[in-house]
């Protein structure tokens, strides 16, 4: 079962995805904080990390680049409001991209495919 | 005795002097006068004082004596009268031409005076005249205005027309700037082409001129050892004067002067009216280039002033819409995440309800209408993305190295080979990734608009105290000064560059943000774009 971490401010959009993702037969764990997202990623393992963009008073982007310089086989997924950002960032940052939205489908194929991706490139 | 001449009589009849004219008939009755201006010179009373001498009369010796230191008396008076005359005339012609041209601030009209003064029968009565005037570098004398006829026959017909006019000097100026400074300009261009000479040749009569501030007369300039004979073959005459312009110790200028139809000779006295004259004629003629260069900077002022008003206009409304963008993002963002949860969460349980369950169209509804706001809500997010900055902390080698792979391509099609240095050691610089992305994506493709032919691309981003520093050099053709402008000035054009825009907006960009934009142009060829970018947060 692939673990995943999800990053996001809101509870009410941490219960949302853990309620979503973990019928999708993932073990999920949210963190509220990009600092409780550092604590929770050097105590645990994980296959991937889905993290908003916008969290409250730190920005995503600076957890991003530290999880992409110190943990470089973590694949990220990055949530935003912005769909304006997906050519800069999921080209060089993140694995993949996805505006927020009530409906989840895109997320769980986004989360589907860069795992996909990694077990692939884990054989070769 | 009878005399022969009429000296003797008080009252005279006409037949009695042959030599009173007509208009001098009250000297029939006026004895002294008639005596004092025609008998002295009679030759009837020289005859009666030679007879008076063989007669024995005692004053008859010595009245020669007298009659003759009258007779030289009488002519130098006339002639320091006639000397006293035109010296008169002299001076109200300067006058005339001292208030014209003190009155006068229009440049063409300055020369127009000068230049009629100078040829005109009122004024120094000269055949021909030349202007030359000190260029705006400061680096040659150049022919200006040539005036005067070129031949004999147009001479006549000047001069005839002059004849018949009665003109004062402004009416000549005037007409003469009205119908002939054009055509004039035109009729000499040959020899005002000709008469081009550089300041720093000291040798040169006009330079001579120049630095002894005094004229020169030249004479027999043909077999003059001293002077060049081109000049002299150029102007076709061999006698001509040279008349420096000179004003507060600058020199403006050159007048050069001859009689090429009357082969008059010239006189140290027209050296030295035309000397008196040169003056202020020097004056006006730089105050008049001034003033047209004040215009000028005038001009470009109003015009520079306009950019500046419609920039600032333009600003203040991209502020106004960047605030809109603020306000319309935030309330945006905090609707967002509730609609999301309203939706999501209608989508968990409409997924777990029966199919025949009564609510499940009440489900369907919330998620159908949330998912339409979401819709909108994008809409109104990327826009008001557009509208203003989102900074975060980046790294900036990151953004370079990403930037660069997407201008690959770009590159090798142009033939330029990047060369990148990257300082391992930055700290994380404070910028909308987008726009810097932007700015360095424009500034290569101006770099390698510079590089024609290929060549060398080097990026360079190194430590610099609160900052970043990003250097792009090229090894292409440095962009001048003008094109350099391009950066301050948006839609300023150059030929190099093409309209401005992209520069002139990266630099509004950056220093908006608190960083900046230098370009300079290398001595050794190429030229180097220099951003900073802050480390801290700045308030914008």
């Amino acid at each position: 079962m692939a673990k995943l971490l999800v990053v996001d401010d809101e509870a009410n959009i941490r219960l949302l995805y853990a309620q979503e993702l973990s019928d999708e037969g993932y073990a999920v764990v949210t963190a509220a904080s990009a600092l409780e997202a550092v604590e929770k990623l050097e105590s645990d393992n994980f296959d991937l990390a889905v993290i908003d963009i916008k969290l409250k008073n730190e920005s995503g982007i600076e957890l991003l680049q530290r999880i992409v310089k110190e943990r470089h086989t973590l694949p990220v997924i990055l949530c935003t409001a912005f769909s304006c950002y997906k050519d800069d960032f999921s080209a060089w940052l993140a694995d993949g991209y996805v505006v927020k939205s009530s409906d989840l489908q895109e997320l769980k194929d986004e989360i589907s495919r860069v795992l996909a991706k990694r077990q692939k490139g884990a054989f070769t | 005795m009878d005399w022969e001449c009429c000296w003797s009589k008080e009252e005279i009849e006409p037949e009695n002097c042959p030599y009173v004219g007509e208009g001098e008939e009250d000297l029939y009755s006026s004895h002294r006068r008639r005596v004092v201006e025609k008998c002295v010179e009679c030759p009837r009373f020289k005859n009666d004082l030679a007879r008076m001498k063989g007669s024995g009369y005692p004053l008859s010796d010595v009245l020669p004596f007298i009659m003759n230191e009258f007779q030289e008396q009488k002519a130098q008076m006339g002639a320091m009268l006639s000397f006293l005359n035109s010296k008169t005339r002299e001076i109200k012609f300067l006058r005339e031409v001292g208030i014209v041209l003190q009155t006068s601030i229009d440049l063409d009209e300055v020369l127009s005076i000068a230049m009629t003064a100078i040829t005109a029968g009122k004024g120094f009565g000269m055949n021909r005249a030349f202007l030359l005037m000190t260029d705006k570098e400061r680096r040659h004398i150049r022919g200006y205005l040539g005036v005067g006829p070129r031949d004999y026959e147009e001479a006549w017909r000047t001069w005839e027309d002059i004849g018949r006019s009665n003109f004062t000097l402004r009416e000549l100026a005037r007409d003469f700037q009205k119908t002939k400074l054009t055509s004039e300009k035109v009729k000499f261009h040959d020899i005002l082409n000709q008469l081009t000479v550089p300041l720093a040749d000291q040798g040169h009569i006009f330079n001579r001129a120049l630095q002894g501030k005094k004229p020169i007369l030249v004479e027999n300039a043909l077999n003059n050892p001293d002077l060049d004979r081109g000049l002299a073959r150029i102007l076709g005459v061999d006698c001509f004067l040279v008349m420096p312009l000179i004003s507060r110790n600058r020199r403006i200028g050159v007048i050069i002067a001859d009689n090429c139809i009357t082969q008059k000779p010239i006189t140290l006295q027209d050296m030295q009216s035309l000397e008196t004259f040169a003056f202020p004629v020097a004056f006006a003629l730089e105050r008049a280039s001034l003033y047209e260069r004040l215009q000028e900077e005038v001009a470009k002022q109003k015009s520079a002033n306009l950019k500046l008003r419609e920039q600032q206009e333009l600003i203040v409304k991209m502020e106004k819409m960047a605030l809109v963008g603020k306000i319309t993002s935030s309330i945006a963002h905090s609707i967002r995440n509730p609609l999301m949860v309203i939706g999501g969460f209608a989508r968990t349980l409409l997924k777990g309800s029966a199919e025949d369950d009564e609510k499940r169209s009440y489900l369907e509804s919330i998620v159908r209408e949330t998912r339409q706001l979401e819709d909108v809500l994008s809409e109104v997010l990327d826009y008001s993305e557009s509208l203003f900055p989102v900074t975060d902390f980046w790294d900036l080698n990151e953004l370079v190295t990403k930037a660069l792979s997407d201008l690959e391509g770009v590159m090798e099609q142009a033939g330029v080979v990047c060369r990148q240095e990257l300082s391992p050691e930055l700290p994380m610089v404070r910028i909308d990734y987008k726009q810097i992305s932007y700015c360095l994506k424009t500034i290569t493709a101006t770099a390698l608009a510079c590089m024609e032919q290929g060549g060398e691309l080097h990026i360079e981003s190194l430590n610099d105290g609160d900052g970043v520093l990003l250097r792009i050099s090229d090894s292409g053709k440095p962009l001048t000064e003008t094109a350099q402008e391009a950066l301050t000035a948006p839609f300023f054009q150059t030929q190099e560059m093409g309209e401005g825009v992209g520069l002139a907006l990266c630099k509004s960009i950056l220093e908006r943000q608190g960083n900046s934009l230098n370009i300079f142009s290398r001595p050794g060829g190429g030229n180097t774009y220099s951003i900073r970018l802050l480390t801290k947060k700045e308030n914008i």
